[in-house]
């Protein structure tokens, strides 16, 4: 229960940024809005009891080591990316590689997921069933075990350390 | 100040046009669906979260600014879950990758998997 009423203070300030005014009654407006989005999606999602929240504010400086991280992989690759796109001549040779993932938890794992297709150059295709593999398309597959290596060293590493 | 702010907004503006140019130039050039993913969804979502930063710069902490900074993060959120959601839907319908594609060990393990199953 707990739970659902800071998600829906959350939405509420989510609402206020989107609506650009930031107001007591706006803020309540998108607090009823989100108690109503929680309310009709509630099925979809099991809800964790017993979030420890003391945690996630322990964690805060690791998550925003994560971003900083993140933000320059992402600057790197888009250039080393619009570098292929504009050589005249095309040189790419892409695939889609398996890799193992130590990461057990699903945040940990949509995380690496999603930071994998945020950075150009390489494409989240598919998690194996037992979650114990990711499926990666990579724009430049010729040696897909340093591949692996780079996932490993710089993602993977700095996910698990935010996120577990 | 106004100028400092103005001068980092353009660059910022410049940077994301180029990034979407870059991006929309891989769409015509690179071969195959997956291949093109990677040239819309990242590098030119890269350059509208420029653009949208450049607005947030320049209009500051007014309403379009906050508006501009929650439509970036709503792109970068939302951009990598489409690339993917499209990908996985074009390998299952059985897209062919392009020929000179080197390796693809997706196909390989879903053919295991059903083997395994008979």
């Amino acid at each position: 229960m707990r739970q659902y009423i800071v998600y829906a203070l959350a939405l509420g300030i989510v609402w206020c940024f989107v609506s650009g005014e930031a107001s007591i009654l706006n803020f309540m407006v998108g607090s009823v809005l989100g108690i109503l989005i929680i309310w009709s999606l509630k099925k979809l999602y099991q809800p964790d009891e017993n979030v420890p929240y003391k945690n996630i504010i322990a964690r805060i400086p690791k998550l925003a080591t994560f971003f900083a991280i993140l933000m320059i992989e992402i600057t790197k690759a888009s250039i080393l990316v619009a570098k292929i796109v504009l050589w005249p001549k095309l040189e790419i040779k892409p695939g889609i590689v398996a890799i193992p993932l130590r990461a057990t938890k699903d945040v940990s794992i949509t995380a690496i997921a999603n930071t994998i297709s945020l950075t150009p150059g390489t494409l989240t295709i598919d998690v194996s069933d037992d979650l114990a593999k990711i499926y990666v398309h990579s724009i430049d597959a010729s040696d897909p075990e340093a591949l692996k290596v780079s996932i490993r060293d710089k993602l993977e590493k700095y996910v698990l350390e935010a996120f577990e | 100040m106004t100028t400092a702010t103005d001068i980092i907004g353009n660059v910022f503006f410049l940077a994301g046009i180029l990034f979407v140019f870059v991006g929309m130039v891989g769409l015509l050039r690179l071969p195959d669906v997956y291949n093109r993913l990677h040239a819309t969804t990242k590098i030119a979502t890269l350059g509208t979260f420029g653009v949208m930063l450049s607005i947030a710069i320049k209009a500051g902490f007014s309403t379009m600014g906050l508006k501009a900074i929650t439509v970036g993060i709503f792109l970068l959120l939302t951009a990598p879950v489409v690339a993917h959601m499209v990908a996985r839907a074009a390998h299952r319908s059985g897209t062919k990758m392009w020929t000179g594609s080197v390796i693809d060990e997706y196909a390989e393990d879903n053919k295991r998997e059903k083997e395994s199953q008979i």
